[in-house]
Formats: structure tokens, C-alpha cells, sequence
């Protein structure tokens, strides 16, 4: 495992890299690619932000949870509901949305002293919990009926950010911050820590390393990112009902999309959100309409077995082999 | 208010029975390896469908249909254990978001050829009522009930008493010592996986008896499978069998004594109570903290 | 599948055919529908059964008149709002003339205001909330709302005089607005009613039931659910035995499929339907419509798929009118729509102000002996009410 140097200032090989990513990002709007395209990929851009939150969580905080839907749910209700009813402007309800998912993360820190699948379900059944009490709470939420009357994205320095376009280049430009708060992370001392106690929390305990108190601040980052995804997402479809705010879908398609790019590195749960995504709704549906999330399921599956770091693993185990081999981690 | 709980209490304990065939499945294989298969709720569903297919199809009693039931959902559980033992990297995580795919492939199966209209048994004895004093019942309910008690019974008795059992148990205690001492940890494994396989057949069958189902339940079994899991605590079978029923008993008291909305609910809330409070669940032996 | 594309097109063909001696030389103006439905996820089922009667609407609208060939574009919303919205802007992009949505107020909403955006005008008949009618919208529209559903269940319980009624409901949307409506109405004629809530993932009923039976001691039960309920709580009631006399629930419940599948739990049952079984319809459009679903499907027309015939008809009558006088694409159509006043097999169909259909009233039926019998309202009735009459 290579720690890089905690270094701030970009090499020539990433500059290059960012500037391409950027004209990638931009090239939707600049051709003109329509409205419909431009919703699709707004969408796969909330799964990104969503599947960048998880893998986030899986990666530094060596964590995986089977329920974000949870804080992505919480984060569109606090944020449809504060600006709703307490009449905030949707750009202070959005972040407050995240941070009372970070807040309904608090909740969950005894879960951090669970091995794997116990954590895993456990972030399941608060997601279960949180939609059977919106539900109930019908006075303040609208229960099952939902949400509607709610502000949706404002307009802001002429830009109307709620067209497509302006939801596009808005969803992006968070998803860009979030992937950049998360580089920022992964290169400082505490990327490293954790890191390490993804390897091996004994010994880094013993080298002083408080890890329950980072996989703690993990957890809350991670809620934080998820609550920020959900409460955007609410305010571009205008319509929330606890079942399709805390949907196992928003549980299930970041895994999809963090484990198909690869969960170890930061731009490849964004690009596999994107690819899966639009391979679901463009080429999936057409072959079978009803039931295409198999082939979804069978990426997944197929992923874990040959290729468990994702396509950016594999693409980096390609380059990587003529200099003779990627050093294995044994089990 | 004292009929409503103890009809309460008997409707729980018939319900858990049901719960408890589910959960045996996964618990014997996360006890021999220490892998939670996900996918296991969505092959009790198939082999639901598969007592559908036999009382539909040629209109013969649900219960017919367990050797059909029990070859597709063993050969299936043999398949995904082979997936799993492919992994190298990172076992546990990796098996969980395997299993969890095949659990999607699975689900998505079902609707592609069964659709997703609602099934259940149409069959009048199995859903003619039977009273034992003032309680009642579906024969349905009553019979799940007696094979979930014979197949734990069994299943108690194989761990305890026979070679194989014993080994599962060896194997699932120390992987290599057991390797030392002349087993194959491999074969015991795939037994394992197997035991659960079929189990989970006979739960299928069972539930399509006594209750409805559709695709996208096989996830919601799958969850209530886990958490009687946590709450038996790792190691015990008879353990698993009363998680169940306390499962099954709490759901209905909830309902019973405060909201029918709120079953869910206490069954999550239980789940987390015991996760946090009682490491080795109601009747495990073993840590499970991380 | 394949069937339905060969039955389909060759009845296609057939109508075709008789339009075209009709109608020979005159070329007909293509007008394209755009339809969202959800083809998949939870809420398929009703998007399959939509889709099939609007495509029997549309084969004949085409065969009514040669001016004007409809066709559909339809897209699969997945039962979710997102994909709604995105198939509303999709279809308008691509030219559609007006847009019928799909099932769920949840999408149906979303999907309507972006349809509103666009300048589209929106039919539906599968979204009941009050809130999406509240909104102002002028070009969206339904025809079937819950106030409907309500006047239909209420009429007939308050007919029967009962002393107690104890609602069992499902807390998901339609099942939580309607209970909520009919415990005020039935409460305000001095039955007293109660309301047991209950979380849709229950498949056992027995201690609500029970509770029921113990505590509230009702004349009639009523299931305010979903089809797997149904079966969960009538196989409860069957176990149990409560003293009640009548079982009533709502939609999808009287339905041939339902006795087919669930013989024994059905007898006595009354839900909500517009038709008796076997279909007894007794105006000549009615009739038409069995017969082509019947062909071009294999079975028999229900519920949901005459909702969505009728909406068919009534939006491509209205597009007929607006092109004819030229008024289509000058924004028309809810000019049209609004003119509407027809009767159909769900009764008459008018628009008021806010898009809503204000004759919307369904008749109950009850299961007997495999048959369903209209027995609510006394103008619609094939057939007398059996009271007490349960399915033990």
C-alpha cells in the first residue's frame, strides 16, 4: 500500500487529467444534448454524489452499509421541511439538510462497534426505521401522502437552477467539491490513519490511533454528503414520500455503482454511477422492460468476482502489470 | 384485553415458527463460514414459487411440491457457494455484496417469469380454521409449525449427535484445527451451505401455505432472517428458534397493544436493542463485536 | 407477449382495413399521444392493466373517425417520480400532443407540473390526492379521484344503517386518505368508526383482527388495502369469526381475478368495480370495449384497465375536436377537454374548473358464486344485496 506524500499541489499527469475531466463535464451543455439527457444525467450525478458518500464510508472508514438511504432520506425531508415550513432559502436548507443527516448519524455511533454484515444491517434497519416514523409523523412530513408544495432551486446570479441545465451544472459542481473534500482526506494524516486501520485496527491501536473516534467522524461525513445528495435531489423532482425518499434503490444502486468503478479510488464511484446508471435507463430497459435491474445485479455479481476494485482497479492492474505486478494484499 | 394477547401471543408464536425455517437457513451457514448470504430470502421465495407452480400447475397439495423445491433451491445454493468461494480478497465484504447481487438477479427472476401478482395457497384445508380452546388458527400456520419444530429438532439433533454435525461445528470453530484433526474444511463448508439450501426450501413451501407472496419479498425475508440471527445469537440452534418466536411474538403484541403500523417498527427496534446491548445475542456463544 | 403483438396488429389490420374502405383515399394526420406508465417496479402491475385498456381506447378512436390516426409513444416511469418527469420532457421534446399519465399521485404530481412546464396537456386516472388538483393547473386532468371512491363505499354502508364500522387501512397513500375520509363522513352520521392502521408489509391479520372481533365488535369490516392484503384479512376473518355482518373493501377486490384466484375467501365479499362479471354492460361502447380487450388480450376487462379506456377515449374525442378546428397546436386542448360531457362505462364524464371529474361514484359489487353482482347504487344495481352475507 502507497502512502502518498501529503502533498496539496496537483502533478502534471492529474492536471491533465482534471482539465479532461472538465471538458467531459461540459460537453453535455455545450452540445446541447436536450433536456431528457441532461435529466439522466443530473440523476446519475445524485447517484454519484450518493455512491461517492458510500464508498467514502467503505473506504476510509472501512465500513459498509447496506441502508444510505437512510441519510439521503433524512436529508431530503429536513431540507423540503425547512424551507417549507420555517421558509429558509433552498441554498441554507440543502447543507442544513445534510447536516441533520449527520445529526440522525449520531445515532447510529454504537453501531461502529459492529463487525461487517452487523454494521451493514444495522444502517438498514435505521433506514427502515427513519421511513416507518416519516410515515407516522404524518402531521409534520404529509406521512404517506408526501411532500409537494416545497421551493424548488432558486435562481442565482441569473442562472436558473432549476432547468435542467442549471441543475446539471449545480449537481456537478457539488459532486466535484464533495470529490475534492475527499481527496483532500485520503492525502492527509488522517487518510493515512485511516487507511491503516482499514489494513489492520489492532496495530494501529496500538500505535495510538483513536480509530473509533475517525471511523466516527467518517460516519457523519458520510451522512453529511449523503443528506446534501438527497435534499438536491428533493428539490429537482419536487415531490418527496417516505417510500421514494428512503428507497432501497438509494441503498442499493451506490453499491452497484461504487463496486462497478471501484470503491478505492475517488473518481470511480462517480464514473461507475454515471455508466450504470445510464446503461439502466438507456440499454437495460430497452433489452427487458420489466425486471432490467437483473442485468444490473449480474454487472454487480460478475464485478465482485473478477474484478472486486472495479474498472478502475482493473484498468490500474492492466497498466500497472508491465512494471511487474500490483502487490496483493493477502486476505 | 387478556384473549386479545394470548391470541396475540399464539398468532407471534405461529408466525415465528415460520421465520424461525427461514432463519435456520442462514444461520447454519454463517455459523460454518461466516458468511451471511444475502440472497438466502430470495431462495425461500423461489421455492415458494415453486409450491405455487406444483398447486397451480398440476393442483396438487403445496407440500407436494419440496422435492421440486428442494433440487432447484440446493443446486442454486450449491452455485452461489462455489461464486463465493472464488473470493480471495476481503471475504466477508465481498461475499456480502455477492450474495447481494444474486439476491437482485434472483428477485428480478421471479417477477420475469412469475410477474408480480400476489400468491398464495388456494388450497380450503390449509386455510380452514382450527381452534384449540379459545385460540385460533390456520391448519396452514399449524402444520409450518410442526415442520419448523421437526426440521429444528433435526437439524439440533445432526449438529449434536452425528459425525457431520460435529465437524460443522469443528469447522466453524477453528477453520485450521479442524483441517488438523482430518476434516476437510472445504467439504464440510459446502455441506453447510447445502443444509441451508434445503432449509430454505422447506421454508418457502411453508410460507406459501400460510402466508402471500410476491417478488419483492424475498429482500424483506432476507432482513427478518438476519435479525433472528442476531437475536439467537451465533452457535445456538434451539437459540434460533426462539429469536424467532420472540420476533413473531413482539410483532404481534405491538400490534396487539399499540399500532398495527408500528410492527415493523418494533421488530427494527428489537433488532438494534440486542445488536447493542446483548453482544452474544439472547442465546449465543460467541463475541460479535468487530 | 408475442401473442399480444400478433393478436394486436392483427386486429390492427382488421380495423384498419374497415377504416380504410371507409375512408379510402383521404390520408389521415398523424397525432401522437405520449404515455408514462409504470411498466415496472411496485407499481406494475397497474401500469400493465392501464396500458392494455388505453391501447384498446386508441384502436378505437382510429376506427371511430379517419381523420386523424392516434398513436402512443409510451415510456416505462418505473414506478418513480424521476423517471416520470424525464419521460414527460422526453415525449414533449419529441412532439407529443398531449400527455396520459400513469399510476401513483406521488408521479403523477411531478410528472404533471413538468407537463404543465411544457405546456402539455396532462390526463390521468390513476392519482386520487386532493393536493394535485389543488394546484391550479389548467391543463391537467383525471377522472377518477378519491372523494369517488368514497361516495361509492360510504353510499352503500350508510344505506345499511350498521350501529359500529371498524376500517382496516393500509398506511400507504390511497388507503390512508380514504379511510381518513370515510371515518369522517360515516362518524358524522352518527356510526361510530374505528381505524386500525396498519403497516403494509403485515401478512398476518389475526391480532387486528382479533382486536376487532374483541374490542370493536362492528356490523361491517372495512379493508381500506391492496390485493395481498385482502387475502390476509379475510383468511384472518375466516379463522376468527368475528360477528360481523358484511366485509367491504375497496379497489381491486371485485374483481373475476381475484374469485378466480381466492374462491373460497371471496363469497360475500363487496368491493369497489364498475362492472358485474360476467360483464353485463349495457351500453353498446361498453360492450365493444370487452369485446376488443378480450380479443386483443385474452381476458376479461376490469377495473383498472376501463379507467384507463375511458381516459383514452375522452382525452382522443377532445383531440379530435381540437384538430378539427384547428385549435391542436394553438393550445386548445383544455379548452376541449373542458367541453367534455359523455357518458361512459364509469358513469358520466365532465371536467370541472381544477381538471376534476365531478360525477366520479363507483358502484359496489359482490362476489356470489363466482359472479360478481352489482349491488350499490341502486341505479347501477344487476342484482340485490346479500346483507348479512360473508365468505363463512
Amino acid at each position: 500500500m502507497s502512502a502518498k506524500p501529503a502533498s496539496f499541489r496537483p502533478t502534471m499527469p492529474e492536471t491533465i487529467a482534471g482539465v479532461a475531466l472538465l471538458l467531459v463535464a461540459v460537453a453535455p451543455i455545450v452540445f446541447d444534448v436536450g433536456n431528457y439527457a441532461l435529466g439522466l444525467l443530473v440523476s446519475s450525478l445524485v447517484l454519484a454524489g450518493l455512491g461517492l458518500s458510500w464508498a467514502l464510508l467503505g473506504n476510509l472508514g472501512g465500513m459498509v452499509s447496506f441502508g444510505h438511504a437512510a441519510f439521503f432520506g433524512v436529508g431530503a425531508y429536513a431540507s423540503a421541511l425547512v424551507s417549507a415550513r420555517l421558509g429558509l432559502p433552498v441554498v441554507v436548507a440543502v447543507p442544513l439538510g445534510g447536516l441533520v443527516a449527520s445529526l440522525s448519524a449520531i445515532t447510529m455511533l454504537p453501531t461502529l462497534r459492529l463487525s461487517g454484515p452487523y454494521f451493514a444491517l444495522a444502517i438498514l434497519a435505521y433506514a427502515q426505521i427513519f421511513r416507518i416514523l416519516a410515515t407516522e409523523a404524518a402531521s409534520i412530513t404529509g406521512g404517506a401522502g408526501g411532500l409537494q408544495r416545497y421551493p424548488s432551486l432558486p435562481t442565482i446570479l441569473g442562472l436558473d437552477l432549476s432547468s435542467r441545465t442549471g441543475s446539471y451544472l449545480l449537481v456537478l459542481s457539488v459532486v466535484a467539491v464533495f470529490a475534492g473534500v475527499y481527496v483532500a482526506i485520503r492525502r492527509s494524516h488522517v487518510g493515512i490513519a485511516l487507511r491503516a486501520i482499514a489494513e489492520s485496527e489492532v496495530a494501529t491501536r496500538v500505535v495510538g490511533v483513536d480509530s473509533l473516534r475517525l471511523k466516527a467522524w467518517m460516519l457523519l461525513l458520510s451522512a453529511f454528503m449523503a443528506g446534501v445528495f438527497g435534499a438536491l435531489n428533493a428539490h429537482v423532482i419536487g415531490f418527496l414520500e417516505p417510500d421514494y425518499a428512503f428507497g432501497g434503490s438509494w441503498s442499493m444502486m451506490p453499491i452497484i455503482a461504487a463496486v462497478f468503478g471501484g470503491y478505492r479510488t475517488v473518481l470511480g464511484p462517480i464514473c461507475g454511477a454515471v455508466a450504470i446508471y445510464l446503461f439502466d435507463q438507456l440499454v437495460a430497459k430497452s433489452l427487458i422492460p420489466v425486471g432490467h435491474e437483473i442485468l444490473l445485479g449480474v454487472v454487480l455479481a460478475v464485478m465482485v468476482l473478477i474484478a472486486p476494485n472495479g474498472i478502475a482497479g482493473f484498468v490500474g492492474g492492466l497498466l500497472d502489470r508491465p512494471k511487474g505486478g500490483r502487490p496483493h494484499v493477502a486476505t | 384485553m387478556f384473549e386479545l394477547v394470548l391470541q396475540a401471543v399464539f398468532s407471534g408464536v405461529l408466525v415465528g415458527s415460520v421465520y424461525a425455517l427461514v432463519a435456520l437457513g442462514l444461520a447454519v451457514a454463517f455459523g460454518a463460514m461466516r458468511i451471511i448470504n444475502l440472497a438466502h430470502g430470495e431462495l425461500v421465495l423461489l421455492a415458494a414459487y415453486m409450491a405455487y407452480v406444483v398447486e397451480g400447475r398440476f393442483g396438487l397439495n403445496p407440500w407436494a411440491a419440496i422435492p421440486l423445491a428442494l433440487v432447484v433451491v440446493v443446486s442454486l445454493s450449491w452455485v452461489i457457494f462455489k461464486a463465493v468461494d472464488r473470493i480471495r480478497e476481503h471475504r466477508e465484504l465481498n461475499s456480502l455484496i455477492l450474495t447481494f447481487a444474486v439476491g437482485i438477479v434472483l428477485t428480478n427472476a421471479i417477477l420475469l417469469i412469475f410477474a408480480s401478482d400476489v400468491r398464495s395457497t388456494s388450497s380450503p384445508t390449509l386455510q380452514d380454521a382450527i381452534s384449540i380452546g379459545d385460540l385460533f388458527a390456520m391448519k396452514g400456520e399449524i402444520v409450518a409449525f410442526c415442520v419448523s419444530l421437526v426440521l429444528m429438532g433435526a437439524l439440533w439433533w445432526w449438529l449434536k449427535k452425528s459425525w457431520y454435525g460435529r465437524a460443522v461445528r469443528a469447522v466453524s470453530s477453528n477453520r485450521e484445527a479442524a483441517g488438523l484433526m482430518g476434516i476437510d474444511p472445504a467439504r464440510i463448508e459446502t455441506t453447510a451451505f447445502l443444509i441451508a439450501g434445503a432449509l430454505a426450501a422447506f421454508a418457502g413451501v411453508a410460507l406459501y401455505t400460510m402466508s402471500v407472496v410476491q417478488p419483492a419479498v424475498g429482500h424483506t425475508f432476507t432482513v427478518k432472517a438476519f435479525i433472528v440471527t442476531v437475536l439467537a445469537g451465533v452457535g445456538s440452534i434451539p437459540g434460533v428458534f426462539l429469536g424467532a418466536l420472540l420476533l413473531g411474538v413482539t410483532e404481534a403484541l405491538t400490534v396487539t397493544l399499540a399500532s398495527s403500523a408500528l410492527q415493523e417498527l418494533a421488530g427494527m427496534v428489537l433488532f438494534l436493542l440486542v445488536l447493542f446491548f446483548l453482544p452474544n445475542g439472547l442465546f449465543g456463544a460467541r463475541a460479535r463485536r468487530g | 407477449m408475442v401473442r399480444r403483438i400478433l393478436v394486436s396488429a392483427a386486429l390492427g389490420l382488421a380495423l384498419g382495413a374497415v377504416g380504410a374502405t371507409a375512408g379510402h383515399a383521404q390520408s389521415a394526420t398523424k397525432i401522437v399521444i405520449g404515455a408514462h406508465m409504470p411498466l415496472t417496479g411496485s407499481l406494475a402491475r397497474s401500469g400493465h392493466a392501464f396500458d392494455e385498456g388505453m391501447r384498446v381506447a386508441l384502436e378505437a378512436c382510429n376506427a371511430a373517425q379517419p381523420r386523424h390516426r392516434f398513436e402512443v409513444e409510451e415510456i416505462d416511469d418505473e414506478s418513480t417520480p424521476a423517471k416520470a418527469v424525464s419521460a414527460v420532457e422526453k415525449l414533449a421534446a419529441s412532439g407529443a400532443a398531449a400527455i396520459i399519465g400513469g399510476y401513483g399521485s406521488n408521479i403523477v404530481g411531478p410528472a404533471s407540473d413538468a407537463s404543465d412546464k411544457l405546456g402539455k396537456t396532462y390526463v390521468t386516472a390513476g392519482a386520487v390526492s386532493d393536493e394535485l388538483t389543488a394546484r391550479g393547473l389548467k391543463t391537467f386532468f383525471r377522472i377518477n379521484n378519491n372523494a369517488g371512491y368514497q361516495r361509492g363505499i360510504a353510499g352503500l354502508i350508510t344505506d345499511l344503517k350498521p350501529t359500529a364500522v371498524s376500517i382496516v387501512a393500509s398506511t400507504k397513500e390511497a388507503p390512508t386518505l380514504l379511510a381518513e375520509g370515510l371515518e369522517k363522513e360515516l362518524s358524522a352520521k352518527g356510526i361510530k368508526v374505528t381505524v386500525h392502521k396498519f403497516d403494509p408489509a403485515i401478512t398476518d391479520f389475526k391480532p387486528i383482527v382479533n382486536k376487532i372481533k374483541v374490542q370493536d365488535k362492528p356490523d361491517i369490516i372495512m379493508m381500506s388495502a391492496y390485493e395481498n392484503d385482502y387475502v390476509g384479512i379475510v383468511r384472518a376473518a375466516k379463522v376468527l369469526k368475528p360477528d360481523v355482518k358484511l366485509i367491504v373493501g375497496a379497489w381491486s377486490l371485485a374483481t373475476p381475478k381475484m374469485s378466480q384466484e381466492f374462491p373460497d375467501l371471496m363469497t360475500n365479499v363487496v368491493g369497489t368495480s364498475f362492472l358485474p362479471f360476467p360483464v353485463e354492460v349495457k351500453s353498446p361502447e361498453g360492450l365493444r370495449f370487452a369485446e376488443s380487450y378480450k380479443a386483443m388480450y385474452g381476458k376479461e376487462i376490469e377495473y383498472l384497465s376501463s379507467l384507463a379506456f375511458v381516459e383514452t377515449m375522452v382525452l382522443c374525442e377532445a383531440m379530435v375536436r381540437s384538430a378539427d378546428a384547428g385549435t391542436l397546436d394553438k393550445g386548445g386542448l383544455p379548452a376541449e377537454m373542458r367541453k367534455t360531457d359523455r357518458p361512459s362505462i364509469l358513469g358520466r364524464i365532465q371536467f370541472d374548473a381544477t381538471g376534476d371529474n365531478p360525477n366520479f361514484a363507483l358502484s359496489m359489487g359482490q362476489h356470489r358464486d363466482g359472479k360478481i353482482v352489482l349491488v350499490s347504487p341502486k341505479g347501477a344495481a344487476t342484482g340485490p344485496l346479500v346483507y348479512p352475507g360473508l365468505p363463512w
